[in-house]
């Protein structure tokens, strides 16, 4: 499988600034310091973590919808970075994005149709009968009544705004979605029907998902592989079996076995890492391993001096710790399969 | 000996310019010391607003409780003087809120608002309250408590300023603590922080909490009994083991089986329940569910007894929850059940 | 939880921004008198000489008979000392009041729109340059400052535009620059960067018609305002000059007089209050009617 989408070195700091004429002062955000990792054509690779952890920054960075401070990002063999005027355009016809916010990521003021004819109009494509014709057809597609396409957002649900928002991602016929937190906002039972609904697309438009989520489960479902974040940086990378069965990586481990299991047996024989303290602030991050304040196995002085590479460990999972095992957690106390 | 807490057929109705929002239409549950309660449902569902009806936090207007009682050790709440219920509220029930990072205000130090419940209730001076304060926070796991009492919200963490929130809580130690949706806004790993605290304070105080959320996953690991509500009413109650192994209700069965599953290695597609939650305003007549229900049938148009015990202690609005063959459509597609079943059956 | 619109037509926000603002009586008060101030400032040259007299003209012959006569079905607003009629001069006066009142906020308004837009979608120096200018405008007293440009424009109505205009871009600078910075922030401003829109077509299309509601709020309700100045400058002497009535000067005039001939005083003052109250509640509606939540 070729890679279609291949990130490497990706770093995105945020200049704190102050003073009354905008002067930089302060240091600043580090809200992605170095990250690697590439995604194979029609593959779906989950970015996990939590807040701080930088996965957001990732997928803007990836459309340049932040510029990437270092790095390169390299898309069906052409380099993104340097892409300019009409080739920036023309790429952003092959990667799309999705929103997390159903109620901010549609202009209140424009109805569904012309939401999805808008990127049609900026790339000049059809005529306004052919557009319509098309924002009618996808909002079929998409599950929803083609007649809705005069209609604004403000007259429907979260879900549904979220499938128009699906929608117009898809209009331009990209190769790629990156999906950020497609589906935080929405209620559980919405949830499942707009995850099913990416599946479905995803198999009948041959698409690439880069999928930016921190639900655990939901990631689990819907993605091949997983990339686990902390504080800027990839910990741990593999298939999702290897990952949610056998993770090597102890803030992996500590993030599944945080996570509330809805199985009240299951969740009583559960023996659970509780990790201590907070997240420490991407602006002064920790020496060495990142995670070396919180982690339950760390050991010094080498965990605090030495930043661990993210590299190759057992059975082709990638982690990022001195010390990996793979620790495959028991039957009764994972996330993952039985 | 009456329950700690009865809410009993709870309908709270919001009259406003558009129309009456039936909020809250017919809940019922009781609550005893030491136990927590897991109210689950989505958005729209009532359950805030059913917190709210208890603390008496419902401006009336617009709210108005047009039938039913909340009862607190015996005693109607509803049928108190405000300054009745203004000496239960923080005192002998306590609150917390979802967002931590605007339940707490800004311009005052976090030790104070600690204090604040003490001194209103306990009549404790300044002095007392905040050595108080300090070793409630010292409690909630506040490292440097004496010199974090000193600091103002935003110099916490979200997870801090929620242990601030407890401790806020706990400072008049109250029969019953209210958390709605106390972890939704954090992180997985400080959420379980939170959760593990709340389980140990219950230990050793022997509150009863009652826990709102949507996470099924958190009730799973707090709640003793669940009740489950949908569009304003309740839909089922129940001891946690018996609605999640053996869901009485349509919409249980739903929400179960939409879940990403964790326990199986085949990932076929997810069963969502269809169709969009409820207009509070123009709720269909008769069971609330039935446009989304995959088994609804004419009948379920028509007036609704509200729960109903269906086996001992194990409630259910649905008509049909007493029909064996009924239940037998879920049992045969839920894998929980086959787990359960099996387990039962070594 | 959202409130599904009927079947068919989509509900236009215009259309829902309306039946709110229609539902709030005292933003439709102040509308309707407005109306009804326009209409009757509009229509005077074809009734009022005939029917009330004329404004400005002094008859002489009648004159002293004339003056200072208290209201009666003649002249329900009385006469002045020198015989014109009282509610003449008002409405006349009106005209002035409504003419400043549109062309300043105009003025001001397209000063406003461009200088906000500049500073917020450019940032950095612009933006700078532009609030530290607007900064400084705040910093002087509104009254003074504008008695000073009218003492060097020289007095008259159209200076009077340009005085307020002048000293009223400044807010709304500020306001648009940070209505806009906020919508930038919107997600649906990324999606349309994601889509690969050129930045006229974000500004035009999603930025401006989404941070202007708080402008047409204010400036409706600066209209309120710019009357009320023109007023106090009329009074003072500096805007409109004797004899033409202005609300302003009326009230100067009327200072003489104000025991013996109580009405010289009250009729221009009422109509001040009334006019000016009413953009007042218009905008405070217009505000509840454009800043809902478009998320229930």
């Amino acid at each position: 499988m070729t890679s279609l989408l291949r990130v490497d070195g990706l770093t995105k700091h945020f200049p704190v600034s102050h003073g009354v004429f905008s002067s930089r002062l302060g240091g600043s955000v580090k809200a992605v310091d170095g990250i690697s990792f590439a995604i194979g054509r029609g593959e779906t690779l989950g970015l996990v973590g939590e807040s701080g952890c930088g996965k957001s920054t990732t997928g803007r960075c990836i459309n340049r919808l932040h510029e990437p401070s270092s790095g390169s990002i390299e898309f069906d063999g052409t380099d993104v970075r340097r892409l300019r005027g009409r080739r920036l355009k023309a790429f952003r016809r092959d990667v799309q994005f999705i929103f997390q916010d159903p109620y901010a990521s549609l202009n209140p003021r424009m109805t569904f149709g012309e939401i999805m004819a808008e990127p049609l109009v900026i790339h000049g494509i059809g005529s306004r009968r052919e557009r319509q014709e098309q924002a009618k057809d996808m909002l079929k597609t998409v599950g929803l009544n083609p007649e809705h396409i005069h209609r604004y957002p403000h007259e429907f649900s979260g879900g549904q705004r979220q499938r128009v928002g699906i929608a117009r991602a898809l209009m331009l016929r990209p190769k790629m979605i990156i999906c950020d937190e497609p589906v935080s906002a929405l209620d559980v039972s919405i949830q499942a029907q707009i995850i099913n609904l990416l599946e479905e697309l995803q198999e009948e438009f041959g698409l690439t998902y880069l999928f930016i989520a921190h639900d655990l489960a939901v990631v689990r479902h819907i993605c091949d592989r997983v990339a686990v974040m902390y504080l800027g940086k990839i910990v741990e990378l593999g298939g999702w079996r290897e990952v949610y069965n056998a993770p090597h990586h102890p803030y992996t481990q500590s993030l599944l076995s945080a996570v509330p299991v809805p199985d009240p047996e299951k969740q009583r024989q559960r023996a659970r890492i509780i990790l201590r303290g907070d997240v420490p602030s991407p602006v002064d991050p920790p020496s060495g391993c990142r995670f070396h304040t919180r982690c339950p196995i760390a050991q010094f002085p080498i965990c605090r001096e030495q930043e661990p590479p993210l590299e190759g460990k057992t059975g082709g999972q990638m982690a990022a710790c001195h010390f990996a095992k793979p620790f495959p957690i028991p039957e009764d106390r994972m996330l993952g399969g039985e | 000996m009456p329950p700690l807490l009865e809410v009993d057929d709870l309908h709270m109705h919001f009259f406003t310019r558009d129309g009456v929002v039936k909020a809250v239409d017919g809940v019922s549950f009781t609550l005893e010391h030491g136990q927590t309660l897991g109210v689950v449902g989505e958005s729209g569902s009532g359950k805030s607003v059913t917190a709210l009806s208890i603390m008496r936090l419902i401006p009336e207007p617009p709210g108005k409780v047009v039938k039913g009682d909340i009862r607190f050790k015996g005693e109607s709440i509803l049928a108190m003087s405000e300054r009745e219920q203004r000496g239960l509220r923080g005192n002998r029930i306590a609150m917390i809120f979802q967002d931590p990072m605007t339940s707490l205000n800004p311009v005052h130090r976090v030790g104070r608002q600690i204090a604040e419940p003490l001194r209103l209730h306990k009549d404790m001076d300044r002095k007392a309250a905040w050595a108080a304060a300090v070793e409630l926070l010292a409690e909630v796991g506040i490292p440097q408590a004496r010199e974090r009492a000193r600091g103002y919200p935003h110099e916490f963490s979200g997870g801090m300023r929620q242990r601030a929130m407890i401790a806020m809580a706990l400072a008049c130690g109250p029969d019953i603590l209210i958390a709605d949706e106390p972890t939704t806004a954090l992180d997985v790993t400080i959420q379980a922080q939170i959760l593990e605290l709340m389980q140990e304070i219950q230990q050793r105080t022997k509150s009863a909490i009652i826990l709102i959320t949507h996470d099924l996953g958190v009730v799973a690991d707090m709640a003793d009994n669940i009740l489950v509500m949908y569009g304003g009413k309740a839909v089922e109650f129940g001891a946690a083991d018996d609605v999640f192994y053996r869901p009485l209700h349509p919409y249980t069965w739903g929400l179960l089986e939409s879940l990403p599953r964790h326990d199986v290695d085949d990932k076929g597609a997810l069963s969502p329940i269809k169709g969009q939650p409820p207009s509070l305003i123009n709720l269909p007549p008769g069971c609330s569910f039935a446009p989304r229900c995959a088994y609804a049938t004419r009948s379920c148009g028509d007036e609704q007894a509200g729960l109903v015990e269906m086996e001992p202690g194990h409630f259910s609005s649905c008509r049909f929850a007493g029909d064996a063959g009924f239940l037998a459509q879920f049992e045969n597609r839920s894998s929980y059940l086959s787990d359960y079943a099996q387990r039962d059956s070594q | 939880m959202p409130i599904l619109g009927p079947e068919g037509k989509g509900r236009t926000l215009r259309a829902d921004a309306w039946r709110r603002l229609l539902k709030n009586k005292l933003a439709v008060a102040g509308l309707i008198w407005i109306v009804l101030v326009v209409i009757v400032a509009v229509s005077a040259d074809l009734w009022v000489p005939r029917y009330l007299g004329d404004p400005i003209s002094i008859d002489t012959t009648t004159a002293a008979e004339r003056s200072l006569q208290p209201p009666s079905p003649a002249h329900p607003f009385g006469t002045d000392q020198l015989g014109r009629d009282t509610a003449s001069r008002v409405i006349y006066g009106a005209r002035v009041s409504l003419l400043v009142g549109v062309v300043a906020v105009a003025i001001m308004v397209m000063v406003g729109l461009v200088a906000g837009a500049v500073a917020a979608y450019y940032g950095g120096w612009w933006d700078a340059i532009i609030m530290r200018a607007a900064d400084v405008f705040f910093a002087f007293p509104y009254v003074l400052f504008a008695i000073v440009l009218l003492a060097l424009l020289g007095g008259g109505v159209q200076n009077v535009f340009i005085a307020i205009g002048i000293l009223g871009w400044p807010s709304i600078a500020r306001l648009f620059r940070s209505s806009i910075l906020s919508v930038k922030e919107m997600e649906y401003v990324d999606a349309a960067r994601a889509m690969g829109a050129p930045a006229w077509r974000i500004l035009a299309r999603h930025i401006m018609p989404n941070a202007v509601s708080p402008i047409i709020v204010y400036a409706t309700m600066s209209i309120g305002g710019a009357i009320l100045t023109e007023a106090a400058l009329s009074y003072l002497g500096m805007g409109v000059q004797l004899p033409s009535p202005s609300w302003g000067n009326m009230l100067a005039d009327a200072g003489s007089f104000m025991f013996s001939a109580p009405w010289l005083m009250i009729y221009p003052g009422i109509a001040i209050v009334t006019t000016v109250l009413a953009f007042v509640l218009l905008g405070d509606g217009l505000r509840d009617a454009l800043d809902v939540k478009l998320k229930d």
